[in-house]
């Protein structure tokens, strides 16, 4: 059984060679939307609200919700629950995602993955998300529990994306409003 | 606290352990381990089934919270070997003196004080205590206590649900005070300390039943129910009675079968084996390879939802044409009625009803049909002792974390969305009724010596659950952890999807596509099907075998 001690202090692991990406910074409006369905981007979205992020929270976000938005945050996650409370299938949210994530490459918008679930958001069906985000993003910041197995910071280090690991999910409020000033 | 220890060490990975899971002189399983640890204590300190299964059950309700607790209710199989007697202890809630003066609507109001019905929990768990318990009650509900005030470490299944339900928690601030933590969900390994409900079960454990449902507690109970828009009454708890009955009885393939008793559905589990006995099981290949048999099966469990939905209510409001339905008769009718070769009618919502009336007597009929919610949550446990008497439990909050509300430290239940609000369906809401339930705790014996005890939570996949289970050990011989591995599948009258798990080999979802079956493949295996906890007894060694369902953060223990 994991053990975790809540220091409230908040790490910070970068294991990318430049620093460029270190100060880089997001801009706003921001969207933030759903990889799975879980009920994870609802604590998003208060956190978005508690650092006066201007945000807009769409579950199901599609290509044409990416008018006018400078960041893209995606909360992966899978939820049998919400996948069945918005009737798609795993397949179907899928490929929404990836279709999101490619139109956001397209634009330019920059994609930051916010993994807050843990252990309860890892492997089973949640890795083929969490995978499709990570290998897109610009910046992870993750609870660190999410990533015990060292998940994230391998794409991380492979990929040169710069990662932030907290302990607990009310820690990630303070990077993420970071991220944008 | 070194078993305890042990076991948290032991339990990572969710249902698996290296604690035996098999013994000669006892042996529990649970949706958790440190209840399964509570009973086990008990059994070595030479309480008997009934006393390990009443001190799981208070210890679960504290280490489970989302699936049952005080404030729930549920049913109980209680077979006492030597005597060769069983008893079913019915302590599911009920509706308010005064619930038709609300305007309740399941969809709306399900996460609000107005769900809530009469818990029945403390009433049931303490008339099994007095009426079959050999401990004091203060030691049986130390475990729980214990847990409640000192704290528990949050395991995955737990971490996930607070996550999945943050709404519901969000809508109580009382409740967001206990699974919160600065407004967002407490996570793994956290420790979770509910002194409030401390304090409500150290009333339990000195006053009994009286300090639950009479006095300061059920006033303040009353008054934050009422403050939230809930209607129950000092009345409603003050006169709230669980019911000690007999189980509902059939037989399967010369085994007896004893469950839960009306509106609860063990009637359902009888008659869907019934059916069953109809079809060579063994000779048509497991399910999870033989698409005729998964039709077969699941054609058989959409037709006895047909019957559920048309027939089982509260026997003190409605007749329950209880001798047609489990009748072997009926059942070859109901059998005969299956297209063995393709889905028919083509849509699960058209099939029909029976008539089990030809099979007895004052019937009474309505017509009109409905639905249940699909998200219920609940936990069951299983226990023998070395005397080989077994008990049977599956309690509930109805759907997870009940309705979120939390009133002096007690979570309440959600029972009321169980009901219908068609004035003409047998489940129809009305004052101080009960409504259907799914629960199914169930105690299979072979020659008077019981053989398995099982049950489930899982809304209403648990019948179909409890069938799987029952087919992979009787006609298939699967062990109990061969059998609670295996693949599932559910269906029903109200679904449009044949629900399976991929273990159900891909050839078969190709046929049964191709007989009209629309198929939702869940990866893996999936806490949609339930969580069984179950205790195979071999017949020729007597040894005890535990199997904690891996859907799930359970474990087995023996000893």
């Amino acid at each position: 059984m994991k053990t975790i001690i809540s220091t409230g202090v908040t790490i910070l692991i970068l294991f990318f060679a430049g620093s460029s990406l270190l100060a880089q910074k997001f801009e706003q409006p921001v969207l933030i939307s759903s990889a799975g369905q879980s009920a994870d981007v609802k604590l998003v979205k208060m956190l978005a609200q508690r650092q006066g992020l201007n945000a807009t929270t769409v579950l199901m976000a599609q290509p044409e919700d990416l008018k006018g938005i400078k960041t893209l945050i995606i909360v992966p996650g899978f939820s049998s629950k919400g996948l069945g409370a918005a009737g798609i299938s795993q397949q179907e949210e899928f490929e929404r995602v990836q279709t999101l994530v490619k139109s956001a490459n397209d634009l330019k918008i920059p994609i930051v993955l916010l993994h807050i679930g843990g252990s309860a958001r890892r492997k089973g069906q949640s890795d083929s998300f969490n995978q499709l985000v990570a290998d897109n993003s610009k910046f992870m910041l993750v609870v660190k529990q999410g990533d015990e197995d060292g998940f994230f910071s391998a794409i991380s280090k492979a990929k040169n994306i710069p990662l932030t690991l907290v302990e607990k999910i009310a820690e990630t409020a303070e990077p993420l409003g970071n991220l944008f000033k | 606290m070194i078993l305890l220890l042990v076991l948290i060490l032991n339990t990572g990975i969710q249902g698996q352990s290296t604690y035996p899971s098999t013994g000669m002189n006892g042996a529990v399983a649970t949706a958790h381990p440190l209840a399964s640890a509570a009973a086990i204590d008990i059994l070595k300190s030479g309480g008997n089934a009934v006393d390990a299964a009443v001190a799981a059950a208070f210890t679960i309700g504290v280490v489970e919270p989302d699936g049952s607790g005080l404030g729930g209710g549920g049913g109980m199989v209680i077979y006492l070997k030597n005597e060769q007697k069983s008893y079913f202890i019915n302590y599911y809630g009920r509706s308010s003196e005064r619930a038709s003066e609300i305007d309740f609507s399941s969809s709306r109001d399900h996460s609000t004080a107005k769900a809530i019905g009469v818990p029945g929990t403390v009433a049931g768990l303490l008339m099994a205590h007095k009426t079959f318990g050999s401990l004091p009650l203060k030691k049986i509900m130390e475990s729980a206590i214990s847990h409640a005030e000192y704290g528990f470490p949050i395991d995955q299944t737990l971490a996930k649900l607070i996550l999945d339900n943050i709404d519901k928690i969000l809508s109580d601030s009382v409740t967001a005070s206990v699974f919160l933590d600065d407004g967002f969900p407490r996570m793994e390994g956290e420790i979770l300390v509910q002194r409030n409900l401390g304090k409500v079960l150290r009333i339990i454990a000195e006053q009994g039943s009286k300090g639950f449902y009479e006095g300061p507690l059920a006033e303040s109970f009353v008054k934050g129910i009422r403050d939230r828009g809930g209607v129950l009454t000092e009345k409603d708890f003050a006169s709230y009675k669980p019911e000690l009955t007999v189980p509902l009885k059939g037989t399967y393939r010369g085994y007896d079968i004893l469950t839960s008793n009306v509106p609860q559905s063990g009637i359902s589990l009888i008659q869907g084996l019934n059916m069953l006995e109809n079809f060579d099981l063994k000779a048509n290949g497991h399910y999870s390879e033989s698409a005729k048999t998964l039709h077969i099966m699941a054609e058989v469990e959409k037709l006895i939802y047909a019957d559920r939905y048309q027939y089982l209510g509260d026997p003190d409001f409605v007749t329950v044409p209880v001798a047609g339905l489990t009748s072997k008769e009926y059942a070859l009718e109901r059998f005969n009625s299956i297209n063995q070769s393709k889905l028919d009618p083509p849509r699960y919502r058209d099939a029909e009803y029976g008539n089990p009336g030809v099979f007895e007597e004052d019937l009474k009929k309505v017509q009109v049909l409905d639905m249940e919610p699909a998200d219920g949550h609940t936990t069951h446990l299983s226990v023998v002792d070395k005397e080989g008497n077994a008990v049977a439990l599956t309690q509930t909050l109805g759907l997870f974390f009940g309705s979120g509300q939390t009133v002096s430290g007690v979570l309440f239940n959600s029972a009321m969305t169980n009901f219908s609000y068609n004035v003409e369906n047998v489940n129809y809401l009305q004052n101080s009724k009960q409504c259907r339930t799914s629960i199914t705790p169930t105690v299979i014996l072979q020659n008077g010596n019981p053989f398995l005890i099982v049950g489930s939570p899982g809304a209403s996949r648990i019948t179909t659950t409890i069938i799987e289970l029952v087919v992979n050990v009787i006609d298939f011989g699967m062990d109990v952890n061969e059998a609670n591995l295996a693949p599932r599948f559910y269906c029903q009258k109200f679904e449009d999807y044949l629900h399976i798990e991929s273990g159900i080999k891909p050839e078969v979802r190709s046929e049964l596509g191709w007989m009209g079956h629309p198929i939702k493949v869940y990866e893996g295996i999936d806490l949609f099907f339930g969580g069984a906890q179950m205790i195979y007894v071999d017949p020729l060694t007597g040894e005890y075998s535990g199997s904690a369902d891996k859907r799930r953060g359970g474990i087995a223990i023996g000893y």
